[in-house]
């Protein structure tokens, strides 16, 4: 059934019954026709008498009816939920009253309570419910002086694409992409509305690269602060509560010690060193003080790779901003587990993979490293690995 | 069938530094593994040896979440028992006496350690301390809130600017004999009083040094202590005791919290009247003038009376801190750890140039928080 502002026409009626108030009826005889068109429209009647109410759908024509209401189904439920002034759609004639306006606009609201659109879960609600609604959510006081066009194109079921227009103070929803755009974003409907009903977080959609922003990113990021914040129909809207943004940020100097700092030096020389345990043997990479499964000091350093043999991987798809510096990662890319040669099985090295590698990647893959042009003595020294082809995979 | 009494074997201190930038932290704990290991030749044995291990440590000093998981192989603790007491060593050590009294393991190795000079500044750590609305919006940290401290306590105990000068200064004469300090210069009177003010009225001189440390001890059931040991030390009471968080619901010289925690300590240990079964004591002393205050908290000097305490030689009269104490440094988390291997240093008689006589009891003191919110007291015995 056809949706308008998260509400359906049947559901109207279907609610008719509970919102009857029969003390208030008790004088009253009439019956009331409904057509209304289009999509989810259909035709009711609602006889009222002497405290009874019986609504029944009707096929063909509407028969014996004091006075009947005609519209198409979204200025119905428009209507109804107060989102469309009743007057606004008597005088634009989107609503049409056959008998008497008056009379029926004083009785309503006597006899029923107020329709209340069904609760609804925040994964039933639809981009498009929440575009229709951006209108009646705009502050005006909060966009004096603002001009910009903001284009969504919103894929999928529930999508759609429409252009906002905040100007003078006021703002106006199109359906279509205007040209030009302040800003344009595209992404999944669903993730619009995951968004707006606070199941999906703005900042990690963007950063994991589901939002799409073309245009103005500072207009982008100041759009919410133009609309009240969309409540899903028939939810309580919370208290607000006031919370704290802060970045804290303490600098540390980690040291490496005389045991993983000869790692880093070697690191920089372009070397792998590893070291060595006297008990069992196996190739400490980072070198570390002590072999923790022999409880003894590592004093031996020896040279491992520089080439290697990958064991796993993964290929990230969502990545985590860096904490630091909030740079975004370039998504997909891969994160490979090598054996460099000459290690032992257990001391793998965690390294980026080339991204133009990663269709080829596969388990067993022999790699070498790929080392920036200035080294300095940090893991970044390694850029990561790349396919070494020319020898074949194993 | 569980245990009586819990020993403490063997005690091994890193030298506290103001700056090891050379060395990691794991570097500093291993070699305190392996002093204890030389001195009780304990083993990670799956029977016989060590398979239960508290840490103690900080993820914001270390600057790395469950700061305990990048310790583990120099602790011992790969494919065995390890858990960590965040922030407070004296209360690590609370929690493996309970470890070996509730017959969960009769071995327990207690290790601690942190690199004040890692982070940029402690005070800023120690502001994350504090909640993110108030405390930290006002720029309260440890200092800061130890000054109010200092201010009340001054007023209420009559406390002067010389007394708090007599006090660092004696600090570092203990300090000179003790190889573990980090602050090991004698300093005049002049020069504490002459020390720029961090926080009126701390001085610089009245506050402990940033300090590196890492330090250890061995805790063994009474059935088993004698393989370890031949000079154990027993654990006769330990008790601790949480203050309100909110530095303005507390009353700042009551010391409530740390009265809880000794008066609970001494009835475990059996103690009446601490005054007369009390040969020696540590008590943690980030600045000078908590000294007094905390000795006053666990009943050794009456009531706002730190300032007669002092002229009267209560000092050595109860031995107080012949390590230099914590004003001549101790990262801040392991401080209380430090007070308690010092004073198991002392009954057994290995404390050295700073040895006291004829000891038989001693107390060991460690708080966390601002301003003494949390308080630990160990009580040790031959």
């Amino acid at each position: 059934m056809t949706e308008y502002f998260g509400t359906t026409v049947a559901d109207i009626f279907a609610t008719m019954p509970k919102r009857f108030k029969p003390e208030e009826a008790k004088e009253v005889d009439i019956a009331i026709g409904y057509e209304a068109t289009g999509e989810g429209g259909g035709k009711w009647k609602a006889t009222i008498k002497h405290g009874t109410l019986k609504v029944e759908t009707v096929e063909g024509e509407l028969t014996d009816c004091k006075t009947t209401i005609h519209t198409d189904a979204e200025t119905f439920v428009g209507v109804t939920l107060g989102m469309i002034g009743a007057l606004d759609a008597l005088s634009s004639q989107k609503l049409r009253v056959a008998g008497d306006p008056k009379f029926l606009m004083l009785l309503l609201p006597k006899i029923f309570t107020p329709y209340v659109a069904p609760a609804k879960k925040p994964d039933a609600v639809t981009a498009r419910d929440i575009i229709a609604t951006l209108a009646e959510r705009f502050r005006p006081e909060k966009a004096e002086g603002v001009a910009m066009t903001i284009g969504y194109d919103l894929a999928g079921e529930g999508g759609g694409r429409w252009t906002i227009i905040i100007r003078d103070g006021k703002c106006a929803v199109r359906e279509g992409l205007a040209d030009p755009l302040t800003v344009k974003m595209t992404m999944e409907a669903k993730t619009y509305a995951g968004m707006m009903v606070g199941t999906i977080e703005a900042v990690t959609a963007f950063t994991s690269g589901q939002v799409k922003i073309e245009g103005d990113m500072a207009a982008a990021g100041a759009t919410a602060k133009y609309f009240r914040k969309y409540v899903v129909p028939g939810a309580t809207e919370a208290e607000e509560l006031i919370s704290l943004r802060v970045t804290n940020s303490i600098e540390q100097r980690f040291a490496t010690g005389p045991v993983m700092g000869r790692w880093f030096a070697g690191i920089r020389e372009k070397k792998f060193l590893a070291n060595r345990c006297p008990k069992c043997g196996r190739t400490q990479i980072p070198p570390r003080e002590i072999c923790a499964w022999c409880r003894v000091r590592v004093h031996e350093f020896v040279e491992v790779g520089p080439k290697g043999v990958v064991t796993h991987f993964d290929i990230v798809y969502f990545a985590s901003p860096d904490p630091l510096t909030g740079a975004v990662r370039d998504t997909p890319y891969a994160t490979v587990y090598v054996v460099l040669d000459g290690a032992t099985e257990r001391e793998a090295i965690t390294v980026d993979l080339k991204k133009e590698d990663i269709p080829r990647l596969k388990e067993g893959a022999r790699v070498r490293p790929v080392w920036a042009e200035v080294t300095t003595g940090s893991y970044r020294d390694l850029i990561g690995v790349e396919l070494d082809e020319e020898e074949g995979s194993l | 069938m569980a245990t009586k009494r819990v020993a403490i074997c063997a005690v091994a201190q890193h030298k506290n530094d103001s700056d090891l930038w050379h060395k990691r932290f794991q570097g500093m704990l291993l070699d305190v593994l392996e002093e204890l290991q030389a001195q009780t030749g304990f083993t990670f044995d799956e029977e016989t040896g060590v398979n239960t291990i508290v840490s103690c440590s900080d993820d914001f000093f270390d600057a790395r979440t469950i700061s305990d998981n990048g310790v583990t192989d120099v602790l011992g603790a790969q494919y065995r028992g390890e858990e960590k007491m965040a922030q407070e060593g004296l209360n690590a050590v609370g929690y493996a006496q309970a470890v070996i009294l509730s017959g969960y393991a009769d071995l327990v190795l207690v290790m601690g350690h942190c690199k004040e000079s890692q982070s940029e500044s402690r005070r800023m750590i120690a502001n994350m301390g504090f909640d993110p609305f108030y405390g930290r919006a006002v720029g309260l940290d440890n200092l800061n809130a130890a000054a109010l401290q200092a201010r009340a306590y001054m007023k209420k105990a009559g406390l002067t600017e010389e007394q708090l000068a007599g006090i660092v200064v004696r600090a570092r004469q203990f300090a000179a004999r003790n190889p573990y300090a980090n602050a090991r210069e004698i300093v005049e009177a002049g020069t504490v009083i002459a020390s720029p003010q961090l926080c009126d009225p701390i001085r610089q001189l009245h506050a402990y040094p940033v300090s590196d440390g890492a330090v250890g001890m061995l805790l063994a059931s009474e059935e088993r202590a004698a393989e370890f040991t031949d000079k154990p030390v027993w654990i006769a009471g330990f008790a601790n005791c949480m203050d309100s968080y909110f530095l303005g619901d507390r009353d700042l010289t009551a010391n409530f919290a740390l009265k809880q925690a000794a008066g609970r300590a001494y009835r475990k240990a059996g103690i009446a009247d601490p005054k007369k079964e009390i040969g020696l004591v540590e008590v943690m002393d980030a600045y000078a003038y908590q000294q007094p205050l905390w000795l006053e908290g666990l009943g050794l000097c009456g009531d706002g009376k730190g300032a007669r305490f002092l002229d009267q030689g209560g000092q050595e009269k109860y031995r107080v801190n012949l390590s230099g104490g914590m004003l001549a440094g101790n990262p801040v988390i392991i401080a209380g750890l430090y007070r308690a291997a010092e004073a198991a240093l002392q009954l057994k008689g290995e404390a050295g140039e700073r040895q006291a006589p004829d000891l038989h009891r001693a107390v060991a003191h460690s708080t966390t928080g601002a301003a003494g919110q949390f308080h630990s007291v160990l009580i040790l015995e031959r």
